[in-house]
């Protein structure tokens, strides 16, 4: 991979629902190995933009390259395999599988069985090893014989960012990980973050502004479908207009 | 595990009692072991795919009727074919009339994906009685089983084992199919298409599969069919075997692997023992579907399931007596329910009238159980009216206190307070399907 290349490239990227427009111009990119965060109001179009990257939408126009190759209009799997994983801002596991093999699902199609019909699971140690040590890497490892839908909402965020990791993606996008959780859970789960995206690409859409500031290196403020800035947490935060489209908002609140 | 011995002895007890079984009975058996196996192929997509087809007739059919056509040039002397492969062909045209259907069906899903079925098995339906070369038109196709490897394949026992051997196999095959990461991808799908999706499969491709082992073990079952009958036409499309498999499998209960052999066998024998008696028979079983659907969605399986896994904590000196009452209250009310029928039914009969004519207008009394009844006495009407409210008084009681026990075993701790570690695990190893 060319390291001067960014991770992902949004190139005038634009969205309408008929004919409302939701992402109206984006264009920025998000380098190797570093953690950026979009953040913005409600109704900016953060989770639209991660739809868009992920598949689950197609674009209007304008163009999304991964590691400089297109990935506009190629369905969520495709994505996917080409080494991009996101997680879900509304959990979204599989319930009445567990813990265990909710993680197990994504590491088989790292390891290439997706249509493995004629040898027991059972026999694949190397996956189901990949599996235990995921599991383990989250904490979740004591619940691994429990039904994924019994297990507390952090630990059912926590097995959401496991999943995502699971695939073998490079460049991981996180949807408000930390929406809902105490201030301890928030906590904990900062540092899983921080432990496992070493060495991989983090877009992340928080509201948890001291999340933000303590993970990322960089930070995009999208108001109204557009970027309004893009720079490091500190400057941000020092940025007038971002902090009347914005940070104001809360500040006044 | 008690699991291995009680399939064990079922098989043992497969092979060695038919022998001593009447023509009737054997003949019995072997649809009771094709309805098995067609039910399990079907539970693959609505247990563990969660797709609901309406419209499996189709595959069923069509491996029947191929299985027919090799039977014929066999008869021809064209080709020799060893006869105990001859469900191979329902196979093979299972599978690939699986993979055309499956591939439109799979592209919807649930309310969509059971209509698209549906069409598909009707379309079989209305074409099959005009197209004479392929399914011989409204008689339909005709054969000879033919002797091979010093078998003659000609008495029903004969037929009963080959039924056995491929079902027993392809019964094992559809459970070691859970055991695959297909098999587990499978379970995925059902609980969360998209995030299936989002970890880097095709869920399309992965339904078409799905759909197409279905398909294909629901073409073994009517080459079994086809190879003990001899005979198909176009009524195995009809909507009738579609919905029949739909009942076998929700009576047995869907979400256990084992559940709609339960099904399938409790329903072919009862439809073999009843349907002489009575040509209510077809009510019952609605009846009994209806009934079970309300009260025990998880099916006759899901109840057996439910005890086997709290068995040691059940105390039976406890649950006997309710489950005593709730049998008796269940039985007066099923003996009610069954003498009205009966009795309606022969009152608004055809030869009723006839009577009521030969008795100038009366009403004479009417035949039921081999008892003359006076359709106009109280006793005739509020005895089983009385049966019927006592049995419901004894069932209502029966169920709360059922209800009352079976909550204390749920909220008892685990029995070695080891928490949920192999507890959870016999269970997930149990219930296959989740």
């Amino acid at each position: 991979m060319d390291a001067s290349l960014p991770s992902l490239q949004f190139i005038d990227v634009t969205k309408s629902f008929g004919p409302v427009s939701v992402i109206r111009g984006v264009t920025l990119d998000v380098l190797p190995g570093e953690r950026h965060a979009v953040i913005g109001p409600n109704g900016a179009g953060k989770s639209t933009l991660f739809n868009l990257v992920s598949g689950l939408f197609g674009l209007s126009t304008g163009d999304i390259r991964l590691k400089g190759r297109s990935i506009a209009g190629l369905p969520p799997h495709r994505i996917n395999r080409s080494g991009l994983a996101r997680s879900f801002q509304i959990t979204n596991i599989f319930h009445r599988m567990s813990v265990f093999e909710n993680v197990r699902i994504g590491v088989m199609a790292r390891h290439g069985v997706r249509y493995g019909l004629f040898r027991p699971i059972a026999g694949k140690r190397r996956i189901n090893d990949e599996a235990r040590e995921i599991l383990s890497l989250v904490r979740l490892d004591a619940r691994a014989d429990d039904m994924a839908g019994d297990l507390t909402y952090s630990e059912q965020r926590a097995l959401e960012i496991s999943m995502t990791l699971t695939t073998g993606a490079d460049v991981i996008l996180l949807d408000e990980p930390t929406a809902g959780m105490s201030r301890d859970e928030t906590a904990r789960t900062v540092e899983l973050i921080r432990t496992v995206t070493t060495g991989k690409t983090l877009l992340l859409v928080e509201h948890d502004m001291s999340v933000v500031f303590s993970l990322c290196d960089r930070v995009s403020v999208l108001v109204y479908g557009q970027i309004l800035a893009t720079d490091t947490p500190a400057r941000i935060s020092a940025n007038r207009e971002v902090q009347e489209a914005y940070l104001g908002e809360e500040a006044a609140s | 595990m008690r699991t291995p011995l009680i399939i064990a002895a079922v098989l043992v007890a497969l092979a060695a009692v038919p022998p001593f079984l009447g023509l009737g009975l054997q003949n019995a058996l072997v649809n009771v072991l094709i309805a098995s196996l067609f039910a399990l192929a079907f539970n693959l997509l609505i247990g563990q795919a969660g797709l609901l087809s309406f419209g499996h007739a189709a595959y069923f059919g069509v491996g029947a009727f191929a299985t027919l056509h090799l039977m014929r040039i066999i008869e021809d002397g064209v080709i020799d074919f060893p006869t105990p492969l001859l469900p191979l062909a329902g196979a093979v045209a299972g599978l690939v009339v699986g993979a055309i259907a499956g591939f439109f069906a799979t592209m919807r899903s649930g309310v969509y994906f059971a209509l698209v079925t549906l069409a598909i098995a009707e379309l079989f339906h209305a074409l099959a009685p005009r197209w004479q070369g392929l399914f011989g038109g409204e008689a339909g196709l005709s054969s000879m089983r033919m002797p091979w490897g010093g078998i003659t394949f000609g008495s029903t026992l004969q037929v009963y084992y080959l039924t056995l051997g491929w079902v027993a196999i392809s019964i094992w095959v559809l459970w070691a199919y859970t055991r695959t990461p297909f098999g587990r991808l499978t379970l995925a799908l059902r609980d969360n298409e998209q995030r299936v999706r989002f970890l880097g499969y095709n869920a399309h491709a992965t339904k078409v599969i799905v759909f197409a082992v279905s398909a294909m073990f629901s073409g073994i079952a009517g080459a079994l069919q086809a190879t003990s009958n001899e005979v198909a036409n176009y009524s195995l499309f009809s909507s009738h075997v579609s919905a029949q498999v739909v009942l076998y499998t929700f009576v047995g209960g869907s979400i256990v692997f084992f559940g709609p052999l339960l099904g399938a066998a409790i329903f072919t024998l009862f439809a073999y023992l009843i349907s002489d008696l009575t040509r209510s028979w077809l009510l019952y079983q609605g009846l009994i579907f209806v009934l079970v659907m309300l009260y025990a969605p998880a099916g006759i399986g899901g109840i057996v399931q439910t005890h086997a896994r709290h068995w040691q904590r059940l105390d039976w000196s406890r649950l006997a007596g309710p489950y005593a009452l709730g049998g008796l209250g269940g039985g007066l009310v099923a003996a009610a329910v069954v003498f009205l029928t009966e009795s309606l039914g022969v009152l608004f009969d055809e030869a009723y009238a006839v009577a009521r004519r030969g008795a100038g207008g009366g009403y004479p009394p009417f035949e039921a159980f081999g008892i003359p009844w006076d359709p106009l006495s109280p006793v005739t009407w509020g005895v089983p009216l009385a049966l019927f409210v006592v049995g419901l008084v004894l069932l209502l009681r029966a169920r709360r206190a059922i209800a009352e026990r079976w909550d204390a075993v749920r909220s008892a701790p685990a029995v070695p307070a080891a928490g949920p570690g192999p507890d959870a695990r016999t269970a997930s190893t149990q219930q296959i399907a989740g």
